[in-house]
Parts: C-alpha cells; structure tokens; sequence
C-alpha cells in the first residue's frame, strides 16, 4: 500500500489535468498556440507534443524545489517575482534539452525539434501549470502528475480541435464565422462539455 | 472630397488591413492572440482594467527592450530572451497594480503572471527577421491599443450578460445569461464577437470598393 499510495497519487492528478482541469477546456491556457497550430497545420503534433510533455515534466520538478526555496526567503513581495523564477526553471530545462537534441545527431529530426523547442516551452500550458502547481501548494508527486497529464491533455485538446475542423469549415458557414470564430465557439461547447461532466470549479 | 478618400482606402486596402492593429487586425479578434486571459480572466471591468495596466506597462517595453537585446542575442535564444525581458518587467507592472488596485489584483488569479509567455507579448520571437526599435515601439503601441480595447468590450458584454450590472452597478436588472461568466461563456462571446467584428471588415470593405468604383 506504501507503494501504491504514491502511486495511484501521481496517476489521479494525471487523470485530473487531462480530463476535469483541462489546460484548454477548464482555462484556456495555450489557447492562442492551439489555434495557430489548427489554423496553419504545419505543426507536426508528435513532435510538439513530446517536447511539450519532457519541457512541463521537468521544469515543474525544478520549479517545485525552487519555488519552495523562495517560500522560505524572507522577502515581502514573492508573488512579483515568481513568473521570473518560474520563466528561469523553464529557460534552464529549454538549455538542457537543446543541448540534449543538438547531441543526438540525425540532423534533419533534430533541426525539426530546435524549431519546435521555444514554442513548446515558452507556452502558456506551461507556465500556467507551474503556477498552479506552485500557488496550489502541491506536493512533488501531484505536481508531476499534472504537470504530465497537462501536456497530454492539451495534446489531445489539440488532436479533438483539429478534428472538429473538417466539420466545422465548410461552405454553409457564413463568411464572417470561419476560421478562429467558428473555432472558438467549437473549443466553448467543448468546454460547456466538460463544465457539465466535472461541475462548478473556478478557473481562476 | 468622400469618393477621393474612399480611393485612397480602395488603393491601400491590403496594407491598412495588414498594419492597422487597432480595427482591422485586431491582434485578439482576427489574430486569435491574447486569449487566454480574454477568455478566462475578463469576465468583468474590474479585472479588465488590471490585466489592461498590466499589459499596457509589459507590451510595449517587452518589445522594445527585446528588439534591443536581440541584435546581440543568437537566434535559438530569442524566446527565452524575449519571456525573461518581459519577466522582469513584470515585476515592475505588479507593483503599479498593486498600488492601483490593491488586493484587487488577487481576482485574476494566474492570468497576470500568465501575461508574461502570452503570445500577443512575446510572439514576435518567431520571426526570424529582426525588428527594427522604432518599429517595435510602433506596432507594440498599436497592438497595446488594439489588445485593450477586445479586453474592455469583452469584460463589458459579459459582465452585463453574466451578471447584468457594468462595473458593479446594476444596469439591466437582472443577469439574461449567468454562463457568460464560465469559461465556455467566455469562449462563445469571444468568437461571437470576432464574428461581428470580421463582418464588419468585410462590410466596410466593400463599401470602401463600392464607393471608389462609383462614376
């Protein structure tokens, strides 16, 4: 049980940031990034989504100690800096993995996931789960668990919406809703959706 | 005098369309930036008007002091170069808010800190041509300007349907659509707007194009 406590921890706060705390349907975080991708679809979706997920597992275990390293500071004004130590976390994680890419050869892949690397790092899913986790006063595991069921999550927010594009883009749709309106009022009945399964939780 | 000006719009449409962040590209109704605090965060004037200051104090300085720094900056680092200048302006724009608005500024939650990775802040790291500083104090302005104005029409319609008051005070008696405060609300109302906002353009130009054609 000792084992499995831990555990079943980890995988319910994983379940949790896919499902009811969506980055995208529960508060739009990414928002503008997804919409982009769908709209352009020259992304390609594996590849972002498997620095998105390394960048977030990674940056929320060094935010984790240095956000609880700040706590401990004696400073009167910590929530003003904290994005700072939060953007350093993810800066130092994004060094470390281009670093990783630049000496894993293959350099065709590798240029794909430089390009790819500052998109899905410098990212509103990302930072905004560190601040969840951190404000949250999460502890390690449940911060991993959601750090990781985040990055699926918005994967899959990602797959559900471009999905929904081959439905929603045709040529009975009036002029002025194609596009990002049409886009947007998808992603909200989406979002009514999971309202609906998981209740009333605010989003800020 | 109205038919010459109508001339001058036909000739220069696709360029006042590209380069007008205000109205005709609106960087949160027609470029999709800015929205995950427009769509979460905005649900009424109050926190409009502190995401509003706050990104007033970061747009612009972020894009200048980064146009800057990039010319020294390698390619590969100007993300984290352009979201580490705006980090730390941000703790500038915290203390402004708090001395504005107090603990008010508690009621956005992580949508103020969020402002710091936004796109509409930092976006401009992608391309791959630098911008000139003038440029940047240019466009950071307009884009500031056009940003304010989706966040204060957004907060407006829906703490009038979501709560039916404008800044607290009651104006229609009553709240004709509560979901306009939820996230999904905020979804609809932002695509229905950008909706009307897009038919608009359109609207115009094609009585721009009518009126220029017109013997």
């Amino acid at each position: 049980m000792t084992i499995l406590r831990p555990v079943f921890t980890f995988f319910l706060y994983a379940i949790l940031a896919v499902a009811a705390q969506n980055a995208i349907f529960s508060r739009a975080l990414g928002v503008s990034r997804l919409v982009k991708m769908v709209e352009d679809g020259s992304v390609e979706l594996f590849k972002f989504g498997l620095l998105l997920a390394i960048v977030q597992f990674f940056s929320s275990l060094l935010g984790y100690f240095v956000s609880h390293l700040l706590l401990q500071l004696d400073l009167s004004y910590k929530t003003a800096f904290l994005p700072l130590v939060l953007v350093l976390c993810s800066t130092v994680v994004f060094l470390l993995v281009l670093l990783a890419i630049a000496l894993a050869g293959n350099r065709i892949a590798a240029r794909d996931y430089l390009e790819l690397l500052p998109m899905a790092t410098f990212n509103c899913c990302i930072i905004g789960a560190l601040l969840l986790t951190t404000t949250g006063g999460y502890t390690l595991l449940q911060t991993l668990g959601f750090a990781l069921g985040s990055s699926v999550g918005y994967v899959l927010a990602v797959i559900l919406v471009n999905e929904g594009q081959r439905k929603i883009q045709n040529r009975n749709l009036p002029a002025a809703f194609r596009g990002l309106p049409i886009t947007l009022i998808y992603i909200g009945i989406l979002a009514l959706a999971i309202y609906g399964f998981t209740g009333h939780t605010p989003a800020i | 005098m109205r038919r010459n000006l109508s001339v001058y719009l036909s000739e220069n449409m696709d360029r006042l369309m590209r380069r007008d962040r205000f109205f005709f590209n609106n960087p949160v109704f027609l470029q999709g930036l800015g929205l995950a605090p427009v769509v979460v965060a905005a649900y009424n004037l109050h926190n409009a008007l502190v995401l509003s200051l706050a990104a007033a104090i970061l747009l612009t300085p972020t894009r200048v002091v980064a146009a800057l720094l990039a010319r020294r900056c390698y390619p590969r680092f100007r993300g984290p170069l352009y979201a580490l200048t705006a980090s730390v302006l941000y703790i500038g724009a915290w203390f402004c808010c708090r001395a504005v608005f107090g603990v008010g500024i508690q009621t956005v939650g992580i949508y103020l800190p969020l402002l710091v990775v936004e796109p509409i802040i930092i976006k401009r790291y992608e391309r791959t041509k630098l911008e000139r500083v003038p440029t940047a104090l240019r466009k950071g302005l307009l884009t500031t300007a056009g940003f304010l104005l989706a966040l204060l029409l957004v907060a407006a319609v829906r703490e009038l349907l979501g709560t039916g008051t404008l800044l607290g005070h009651p104006v229609l008696g009553g709240a004709p659509l509560p979901m306009a405060q939820l996230t999904c609300g905020g979804f609809f109302v932002v695509g229905l707007l950008a909706a009307l906002w897009r038919g608009m353009r359109n609207l115009f130009k094609r009585i721009v194009s009518m009126e220029a054609n017109t013997k």
